[in-house]
């Protein structure tokens, strides 16, 4: 049940708000509203990203000004969490546990009984893939599999809002594709979606509203094309670590889209930067799973240059 | 139905954290030498029947080493020192390993995390301590010159409320000393050996102790020498009861006023 004035206000809201940590200004300021789909919180890392998220999830509160959460205050409304859910930066779980009882556990804590508890888990765990290690411990779980089960307890209670933070960090390029493929789906479901990445690419995918964050502020909102076409001149980096990089780095250095390949001197990570993302990670899928890459990431260097180019513009 | 315009009910979500919490709690390495130390006072009693049998009768009577078992290893040092390590970390163990935003980011209210992770406290802590003290008041009074069974067993259940009581005002204290502080052990320990210490002074310093409040409720008095000045002053029982449910109260509410006001800021 939501209150009438709850339930035509809208999803996400910030009004002048502010935090900040001591001395340190971690969000200044901010008015803005998130509709429902998908929305890309894009900044570099210490831009304020989970500060914004925090604040939403009700974990913080603001220094100045006022955040609401599906019309009231994200603060101390634990109610809100019946239709919300979050994944967490944090990769931290109770190590003893397994999947399959880490989310029925979660489900139960949401109120659902233990026929809706079973049958909720099962159909997140497939979601997320995670059906076939669901009796393991999470303590033994890859890095993937232990961001899939995070987003699992976000998804599980079928929330109206979703509060991503760094959802696909970790992953493998299969499950980044699985994920984004499921955040945008529950974007054409009327969801709302706060997704944040410092990958422009990774956000693109997912949609074309972003919201653009940098030294705590909001630097712009809007279509992420208009982005992206700022970065042109900006290589973009990618890091894989793979069981056979050499394979991995052999197959890749010819492609088109490719402007250098660097092999780690510990040999377990390629770097590739590439002119033209799209078209790189597009190609990447069958080397990838040849190669046997378990781990994928872009350091953020291209989008601190576009930030400090937007900034000075 | 479930009805999303409210928190869980208070109960069913306090349930929920307990469920949760006793399971770290109880398969835990602090349980396990939490547990060799309640029990300890077993082997005791198992030794004392050895050498009873053995080498003839102790100077002490089985009766006074139960009395010792229960007023000072347990009610004294034990069980505080348990209640010192379960609940100052029962907020920050979820801190540290940065799990609490599960629980912050379902429909509970803060009231009911506290006290689901404070009932499971109590539960392992109880638990770990119950078998001790029964095995130990058996093995020593069915010892040939205890006296008649069926007269100290009157006693045993008082002794296994006051136990249970000691666990909890000890642990809403230092309950409180973990959500107050990022380091309450060591302040902790300061007032278990340190102030508590003042239950021991003449005059109306030990009013101000739980120790003096908690020993009003036990009619052991050890009839050694050196432990009978320990003893010299004993409170009303009937108002230490009240005196401890009341701090008890006071101090969980403390906590969870703390705990419900409180950011914790897991990742920056």
């Amino acid at each position: 049940m939501t209150t009438p004035a709850a339930a035509t206000a809208p999803v996400l809201e910030y009004t002048r708000a502010s935090r900040w940590y001591g001395p340190v200004i971690a969000l200044n300021d901010v008015t803005t509203q998130v509709p429902p789909g998908v929305t890309g919180l894009l900044g570099p890392n210490g831009a304020g990203k989970s500060t914004f998220l925090k604040l939403a999830a009700g974990q913080l509160q603001p220094s100045q000004g006022e955040v609401k959460l599906l019309g009231v205050p994200a603060w101390g409304s634990p109610e809100v969490f019946h239709r919300v859910g979050l994944c967490p930066e944090a990769d931290a779980f109770w190590e003893n546990l397994t999947g399959r009882q880490f989310l029925t556990t979660l489900l139960r804590l949401s109120g659902f009984d233990e026929a809706e508890c079973k049958e909720r888990t099962a159909r997140a765990l497939d979601e997320v893939d995670l059906a076939a290690a669901q009796d393991r411990k999470i303590g033994g779980y890859s890095r993937g599999m232990r961001q899939r089960i995070k987003l699992a307890q976000a998804i599980a209670h079928d929330p109206e809002v979703l509060l991503l933070d760094e959802p696909v960090t970790g992953m493998d390029p299969l499950n980044r594709r699985r994920v984004i493929d499921l955040v945008r789906r529950l974007g054409r479901e009327g969801k709302t979606v706060v997704v944040s990445s410092h990958i422009l690419y990774e956000v693109e995918a997912m949609t074309r509203r972003v919201l653009l964050v940098h030294n705590g502020r909001i630097l712009a909102e809007g279509d992420v094309r208009e982005i992206r076409d700022l970065l042109d001149e900006h290589p973009h980096t990618v890091a894989l670590r793979a069981r056979d990089p050499r394979r991995l780095a052999a197959a890749v250095v010819c492609w088109p889209a490719v402007v250098s390949v660097r092999l780690d001197p510990a040999g377990e990570w390629v770097t590739v930067e590439t002119t033209r993302p799209d078209e790189f990670y597009g190609a990447l899928h069958d080397a990838a799973l040849e190669a046997g890459v378990v781990e994928m990431h872009s350091p953020d260097e291209n989008l601190e240059s576009v930030f400090r180019y937007l900034v000075a513009r | 139905m479930r009805d999303t315009g409210r928190p869980l009910p208070f109960a069913s979500a306090a349930r929920g954290v307990f469920d949760l919490t006793l399971d770290g709690m109880v398969f835990s390495r602090r349980s396990l030498l939490m547990g060799l130390l309640v029990a300890a006072p077993m082997a005791f009693a198992v030794l004392y029947r050895v050498l009873a049998a053995t080498r003839g009768q102790p100077p002490l009577g089985p009766t006074d080493l139960y009395a010792l078992m229960v007023a000072v290893y347990w009610i004294r040092n034990v069980l505080p020192l348990a209640a010192l390590f379960y609940a100052t970390s029962l907020v920050a163990d979820e801190v540290e390993g940065k799990t609490l935003t599960y629980l912050l980011t379902r429909p509970l209210t803060r009231a009911s995390i506290f006290a689901g992770k404070f009932a499971a406290y109590v539960a392992t802590t109880f638990t770990l301590a119950l078998p001790a003290a029964v095995l130990t008041f058996f093995i020593l009074m069915t010892a040939p010159t205890a006296p008649p069974l069926a007269s100290a067993l009157a006693d045993l259940p008082r002794d296994l409320g006051v136990m249970l009581l000691t666990l909890v005002a000890y642990g809403a204290l230092f309950g409180l000393l973990g959500v107050l502080l990022k380091r309450p052990v060591i302040p902790g320990l300061v007032f278990l050996y340190g102030w508590e210490l003042l239950a021991n002074v003449p005059g109306y310093l030990p009013r101000f102790t739980l120790t003096a409040w908690l020993r009003s409720l036990v009619p052991y008095r050890p009839a050694e020498d050196g432990l009978a000045g320990l003893f010299q002053q004993v409170l009303p029982a009937g108002q230490g009861l009240a005196v401890l449910i009341f701090v008890s109260i006071a101090f969980v509410a403390a906590a969870v006023w703390i705990f419900s006001s409180r950011e914790y800021v897991l990742d920056q």
